[in-house]
């Protein structure tokens, strides 16, 4: 007992004089805390040479002086400087608003004597291979092998542990920590009678095998995974990712291993042929909030979603804050910038937005199309169609031959373009009119600001960059038509970016959705779009366009969704291009502006200056030889003209392809077919949804040191490599997030486990053995069992992480069966229950205090997955919104819709976690807000009358039974004699209330959806529910004890 | 006026780098007190100063944010060149290539434009103020300390509100009145500490219920925002037909059968339970009490106006602070919507001060001859300012202004800082500062400053770093200080 409040208190104090010096426990908090930041392993940004990160840097001679000299106080710098009186020279100085104590100092001043050595940071120790339990002989106490780790400091504490806790309060505490739902009295009477020698264990099994269970697991991992129904930042959309949320309760049904859980969700897509389900499951990687703001600089955000990504992995698998080496080396951990940003590179290497689409709902790439196997084979039934139609179309060109020699012979010397949708020649201006030559009824039009200017032909048009032009009607593509554009152009300078036309609402704010050609680095470049970047086709031009002299710039597209279809065509020749994306999946049409517009976008770049001539837009892909007419206006005519003996084979072979495309009806016609086949597989695989997932880029996204953090402040590449203190990146693994979850869940790994162990411990002991969750490192707590977290972890790896086994060794040990009543002195003497000589008391977490409500009045619908749903609660959010109908009412709280810009009210009043970002631990208040939920909240309301009806029908005579069964409900337990009178008088005296006022009764028992009961009398209704709300807002109702 | 708490955090650490257990140890305090001092973050205060104490001149704060960028132009920041230049473009050498927003950053053109609004000087002060649509603010001009120079990084709401609400441009940081109630408690036990009212159906650009958040403090310290409804807050009210006899009834039983837990188990935790449904049932009083604006006289809707009868309105949330200030809510957090004029300008400034003007200046009024006023700081403002030049077309009748956060113009009155003053200024084209630059760390520092703390000391420990509002920066305007 002596010794234990100086434990307790300051576990960096040893507890006597006479025990040794741990570096870890006794001397590193202080140095982190009170040093690190100016001494420690941030070396750039400090004003002193002096560190006291490792031995060698603190023992350094500098110049003349050393900090410390091991053994010799006087010799010692540090021993005179944190003794000093004088402002300029104590340390830490008084304006870091820092200080020691003089047990402190004195703890220090003993460290140097001693030889001041250092040891390893304990996480970074690797876990040892084999670890014995401790003798447990002076206490004899426990029931598996976590038990004499707590034994053995206790009796060292001098403290003893709890006795065993009763029956019922073990199956509740049990019930509630495993499914988070309450037991069943059926299930509370079956086990109070079960003599067996294990029917603990058969209690467990029971539980661990329920839906009930992956239910109440997943809703933890919801915090971790910063699971949202919604986007986030501002404007906070709608998103669709709960399939991913249904993954990981089918995770946990099956027992998924917890290595290849961590694994699927880091790197499923990577698998070796990776099953649609373990690319679902990496969806964990995109669920941080994402932006959509007009004006946002989209690389500012894309930066926050990979270092977002890296925090959560951080914290989540590793326990640290590598937040901290964002914008300088960690100030306490040895963590670098360099190793936060190659870190980073792991995340950072998927083609994505920094904004998601505010004119389209596109989801934001990379995806997975969530297809059910069903349409798996359909579509791969219209691909096979689309492919047998290449054929069809390659042999229908076989057989033409003879057709084409016909042809050739008797050729017309005169051509009319097939398939013109729109000539805009921009002569013949009137006002804001610029008549089109093939659509008499729709000119093309533009802003007086466009000035007429003299160009190839008669007139064309200057365009200021911020009016665009509109080319009426034209231009309304799908991605499985074929279509072609051919201008004129001018451009004054060599543009870093400039819209010359496109097709599509916005850039950043609409993704681009649609077709467009720009000019990037001065070079042209056309794409088609659903996402920019990662669902488009996008080729570019390998040499920029001249400026100040007029080109004639061609894209001809066949209607393929691949960037090989879409080409280039300068001056009516091939232009040398260079593909930048071929992934175009979806429907590039929607989100307003339908028609084809020059010069100008919104929020983009305008052609300012550009000048533009005489456009051409077909409904069809233009052959070589047209696409020349167009520029030269002579090819095709000389062509048509030139003698048979004349034609050489390139001339021979392009008239061909002219004669097959517009003159030949078999071709054509299969050209149709194609067209069709091509649709069919479109219409059925435009309404399926797709989900966000993690898709690798083939050509690796280059990582940067980002100076101060920021994104446009990029300093020296990095790798793709893991930190420095922690094992090596493994040799035969790939430098990918596969490689990177298998480093993670190496066997030999120093924190995965230990940081995976600690989080389930808390989720039964309340608190985690180390009790900083989030922080393994030099600032965390230390852990208040080592040996036992060490223990843990290694068994938990032996049992191939294997959580079952995991949760049956804690809830199985006499440790968490104890009482948890605090006895004597215990609650002073720990009263943070560090050395565990008793059980948890705890509030229940939100989820489990509405999920006991429902499930106790019978309300709950137990249906797993799907949506997510709105209970009433959403109504009064800050962001409201209609509660949904019926069983959506009534559903487990982990399906509850979560809108990160005004989450669940209740939930939130309850302290659920914002899961704005990523959080491994909850903190409960106590609060009177959280009371008037629990009295007047619909939800509790509606939950108590309804179970007042189902208790008034099963003991219509007798309040005794009805308050011992309600009671019971809740607590596990029959009420004592003094509480049964309190309870009977609260009924008699509400009974009497209602009876005298029955209009009063009517007032509540209305509330919710369910309907009122009936034939029952209302007063005895309200009676009744109103002491069932009473128990509810009981201490015991809502707590684990 | 500064007094130690020791906010109840079992494993987190005290902003003053006392254990509760320590504190309570210390100053003779049984476990038992603990229980009402969980509920109410300020516990009973104690002797004995924050250490670097500074004498606090304000004891509440009332911030009437104005959300989406009020333009300093047309409001309080008088530039001539913009009227004389009107249709030219920006100089280069003004703009110095600083990133714009992605909104006219690509604009082919940037015109200047300068304010349609007549400003004038006001009071002896002899303060600008735009005259046309700010009448009552330019009649309490000689109360206001302005501050012309106030500059962010941020040049988009999100981050923008965020930083000024928590000091960091990314979510995840406390709001100031959290760190408030977290470093001073509450001064009051039948109220929250930290009020929030947003006005009713503004539209705008959305604010986020974070933007009040504790952060990574405990939770207990957010923002409790009052809602214009028959609940001013969730679930306040009991159910129709429990009456509060009988809500008093029932909970009397709910109190004996935790006093026999009490009883049985010693556990204090069962305490902090009784003072939970004590303290709801005074609430349920309190609340409405102080959110029923029936007792008001007519001069008071005078003063701030007719709106001031509308539930949910400006002037009536205005109204609500004095009520709430009166009974000593520590930080009241206004905020109004609408101030994002990237076009229709002209108009859209007026209907935002047809909605704001009368009621700010009327509670800056009503605090001081109530005698609140010295202790009570006001503050208004939003995230950033608006650029000097056109977004969109030059017209000089109706156009738009972008984001701006290079320079712009807050005030604040009361609760020690000087009045009748301005403080720093701006170039000819309102783009840069010229003087005296307040960064929102600097106004943060001041605010703490105000109220007694040096921000250097209100820390939080997370996730092994010592947090402040004002991050690693802040310095405290001296020349603002009264």
């Amino acid at each position: 007992m002596r010794i234990l409040p100086i434990l307790l208190f300051a576990i960096a104090v040893p507890a006597a004089a006479l025990e040794e010096i741990d570096f870890n426990r006794d001397i590193r908090p202080i140095l982190s805390d009170r040093c690190f930041k100016c001494h420690g392993p941030d070396a750039s940004n400090q004003k002193s040479d002096f560190r006291l990160d490792s031995r060698d840097n603190a023992l350094r001679d500098l110049g003349g002086y050393v900090g410390i000299k091991a053994g010799d106080l006087e010799e010692s710098e540090m021993h005179h400087r944190i003794w000093s009186s004088d402002r300029e020279d104590v340390m830490p100085p008084p304006e870091s608003k820092l200080s020691l104590s003089d047990k402190e100092k004195a703890l220090l001043d003993r460290w140097i004597k001693e030889g001041a050595t250092y040891d390893t940071h304990w996480a970074f120790k690797s876990i040892p291979a084999k670890l014995q339990t401790p003798d447990n002989k002076p206490l004899k106490w426990g029931s598996n092998p976590v038990d004499p780790f707590i034994a053995e400091k206790l009796t060292r504490a001098g403290l003893a542990p709890n006795p065993e806790t009763s029956r019922r309060s073990w199956l509740r505490r049990v019930t509630f920590d495993i499914t988070g739902l309450p037991p069943t009295l059926t299930e509370l009477d079956t086990f109070l009678s079960d003599k067996s020698q294990n029917s603990h264990e058969q209690v467990v099994d029971r539980l661990l095998a329920s839906e009930a269970y992956a239910e109440r697991m997943t809703s933890e991992w919801l915090d971790v995974a910063r699971y949202s129904d919604t986007y986030g930042y501002q404007v906070d959309r709608d998103r669709f990712v709960w399939p991913w949320r249904d993954w990981v309760i089918k995770a946990f049904g099956e027992n998924m291993p917890y290595d290849q859980f961590i694994t699927e969700q880091l790197a499923g897509d990577l698998l070796p042929n990776a099953t649609k389900d373990q690319i679902q499951a990496t969806t964990f990687n995109r669920l941080h909030p994402q932006k959509v703001e007009g004006g946002s600089v989209p690389e500012e955000f894309r930066v926050e979603y990979v270092v977002d990504r890296l925090h959560t992995f951080g914290t989540a698998f590793l326990g640290l804050t590598l937040e901290c080496s964002r914008c300088h080396d960690h100030k306490y951990d040895p963590i670098t910038m360099k190793d936060y940003y190659s870190l980073s590179s792991f995340f950072a290497n998927i083609d994505e937005a920094g904004l998601y689409s505010y004119f389209t709902p596109s989801i934001p790439t990379p995806t997975m199309l969530l297809t059910s196997d069903e349409q798996d084979s359909q579509i791969a039934e219209k691909e096979a169609a689309v492919a047998e139609s290449i054929k069809a179309l390659a042999a229908e060109s076989a057989n033409a031959e003879d057709s084409f020699t016909k042809w050739l012979m008797n050729r017309p010397t005169e051509f009319q373009w097939t398939g013109l949708e729109a000539h805009v020649s921009f002569d013949g201006r009137q006002g804001g009119n610029l008549p089109d030559r093939v659509r008499k009824d729709k000119p093309t039009k533009t802003s007086g600001n466009n000035k007429s200017v003299e160009a190839v032909q008669g007139q064309g048009l200057q365009l200021t960059g911020d009016d665009a032009v509109h080319v009426q009607g034209a231009g309304a593509f799908r991605r499985t038509q074929a279509f072609s554009i051919g201008m004129w152009i001018n451009t004054p300078k060599k543009f870093d970016r400039a819209v010359i036309w496109r097709r599509s609402k916005a850039w950043t704010d609409a993704a681009s959705r649609g077709y467009e050609l720009l000019l990037l680095d001065g070079k042209p470049s056309a794409a088609l779009i659903h996402f920019d970047p990662g669902n488009s086709i996008r080729v570019t031009a390998k040499n920029p366009l001249p400026p100040n002299s007029w080109h004639h710039l061609t894209v001809t597209y066949d209607g393929s969704s691949s960037a090989k279809g879409l080409r280039l065509w300068l001056d009516g020749k091939p232009m040398p291009s260079t593909i930048v994306r071929d992934k175009l999946t979806k429907n590039i049409e929607g989100g307003g502006d339908p028609d084809l517009r020059l010069g100008e976008r919104f929020r983009d770049v305008g052609f300012k200056e550009g000048k533009v001539d005489e456009l051409h837009v077909f409904k069809r892909e233009l052959t070589a030889i047209e696409v020349a007419q167009l520029h030269d206006d002579q090819s095709l005519l000389q062509a048509l003209r030139t003698p048979l003996t004349s034609i050489g084979p390139q001339l021979r072979k392009n008239l061909r392809h002219y004669f097959l495309s517009t003159t030949h009806p078999p071709y054509i016609s299969e050209l149709q077919n194609l067209q069709s086949a091509r649709d069919a597989k479109r219409s059925l695989i435009e309404p399926i949804r797709e989900i966000m997932v993690m898709r690798r880029l083939e050509q690796p996204r280059q990582s940067y040191i980002l100076d101060r953090g920021l994104y446009h402040s990029r300093g020296e590449p990095v790798g793709f490599d893991t930190p420095a203190v922690l094992p090596p990146f493994p040799e035969d693994q790939p430098r990918n997030r596969l490689g990177l979850a298998r480093w993670l869940t190496s066997p030999d790994h120093p924190l995965t486990a230990r940081v995976t162990v600690n989080r389930y411990w808390q989720l039964f002991f309340g608190n985690g053995l180390v009790r900083t969750p989030e922080d393994f490192g030099s600032q965390g707590k230390p852990p208040s069992h080592p040996e036992l977290l060490d223990w843990l972890a290694r068994d938990f790896i032996q049992s191939d992480w294997n959580l079952h086994h995991l949760i049956k060794r804690i809830v199985l040990s006499a440790t968490y069966r104890q009482s948890s009543i605090a006895l004597g002195e215990s609650r002073e003497t720990d009263p943070e229950n560090v050395y565990l000589g008793r059980g948890t008391t705890e509030r229940l977490s939100a989820e489990m205090i509405r999920d006991n409500v429902l499930a106790l009045s019978g309300l709950l619908v137990k249906k797993s997955g799907g949506p997510s749903v709105k209970p009433y609660e959403v109504a009064v959010s800050f962001k409201p919104s209609n509660p949904g109908k019926g069983e959506d009412l009534y559903r487990r709280s982990v399906y509850t819709w979560w809108k990160r810009t005004g989450p669940a009210p209740v939930m939130m009043t309850l302290n659920a976690s914002k899961r704005d970002v990523c959080r491994v631990r909850r903190e409960v208040t106590s609060s009177p807000l959280q009371a008037f939920v629990l009295l007047n909240g619909p939800q509790f309301m509606e939950a108590a009358r309804v179970m007042a009806a189902k208790l008034l029908e099963k003991h219509p005579d007798s309040p005794a039974s009805l308050v011992d069964e309600a009671f019971r409900s809740f607590t596990s337990r029959f009420p004592g004699d003094r509480e049964r009178k309190v309870l009977l008088k609260l009924h008699a005296e509400q009974l009497a209330h209602y009876k005298a006022n029955p209009g009063q009764a009517k007032g509540f028992l209305g509330i919710g959806a369910h309907p009122e009961a009936k034939g029952l009398p209302p007063h005895e209704v309200a009676a009744a529910a109103i002491l069932i709300n009473t128990i509810m807002n009981l201490d015991e109702a809502v707590s684990k004890r | 006026m500064s007094t130690i708490h020791s906010p109840a955090c079992s494993g987190f650490e005290s902003p003053i780098g006392l254990s509760r257990r320590k504190a309570l140890q210390s100053f003779g305090m049984g476990l038992g007190s603990l229980a009402l001092a969980d509920l109410v973050s300020g516990e009973k205060p104690q002797k004995g100063p924050l250490p670097n104490a500074i004498p606090a001149k304000a004891k509440r704060v009332i911030f009437l944010f104005q959300a989406g960028g009020p333009s300093q132009i047309d409001l309080y920041d008088w530039k001539p060149r913009l009227k004389a230049d009107a249709g030219k473009e920006l100089p280069a050498s003004i703009r110095m290539g600083q990133r714009l927003t992605a909104m006219s950053g690509n604009q082919a053109s940037l015109p200047l434009v300068g304010t349609p609004f007549k400003m004038e000087q006001h009071g002896d002060s002899g303060s600008w103020v735009n005259s046309d649509t700010l009448p009552h603010i330019a009649g309490i001009a000689d109360d206001i300390c302005f501050i012309k120079s106030m500059h962010t990084e941020a040049i988009n709401h999100g981050p923008g509100v965020t930083f000024m609400q928590t000091g960091s441009q990314f979510p995840g940081r406390p709001s100031m009145g959290a760190w408030l109630d977290f470093g001073l408690g509450s001064m009051n036990s039948d109220l929250p500490s930290f009020v929030v009212m947003v006005t009713k159906n503004k539209g705008g650009q959305p604010l986020v219920s974070r933007l009040w958040g504790s952060g990574f403090l405990p939770g207990k310290h957010d923002g409790v925002r009052f809602r214009a409804d028959k609940d001013a807050i969730l679930y306040l009210n009991s159910p129709e037909g429990i009456d509060r006899t009988n809500r008093r009834k029932v909970l009397d039983h709910l109190r004996d059968l935790h006093e026999i837990q009490l009883q049985e188990t010693g556990d204090p935790a069962l305490e902090t339970r009784i003072a939970q449904y004590e303290m709801a049932f005074n609430m349920q009083r309190s609340i409405p009490e102080v959110t029923d604006l029936s007792d008001e006289p007519e001069s008071t809707f005078k003063l701030y106006g007719e709106h001031a009868r509308k539930p949910g309105s400006f002037a009536a949330n205005c109204l609500l602070a004095r009520r709430l200030a009166e009974k000593d809510v520590r930080f009241i957090q206004l905020y109004h919507q609408g101030w994002d004029q990237h076009g229709g300008l002209p108009g859209g400034i007026k209907n935002q001060c047809r909605e704001t003007d009368q009621a700010s200046a009327a509670l800056v009024t009503d605090l001081k001859n109530r005698g609140l006023l010295d202790d009570t700081l006001v503050i208004w403002g939003g995230e950033f300012g608006r650029t000097s030049y056109c977004q969109g077309r030059f017209n000089a009748g109706n156009f738009g202004r972008d984001h701006h956060g290079r320079c712009f113009t807050m005030w604040m009155a009361g609760g020690g800082c000087k009045a009748g003053t301005t403080y720093g200024s701006t170039d000819d084209y309102s783009y840069n500062v010229a003087e005296n630059p307040v960064h929102i760390h600097d106004l943060h520092a001041t605010i703490l400053h105000l109220l007694g703390i040096d921000h250097e000391s209100l820390t939080y420990k997370y996730q092994g770093r010592h947090f402040r509002l004002t991050d690693v920066h802040g310095k405290v305007l001296q020349g603002a200080l009264a």
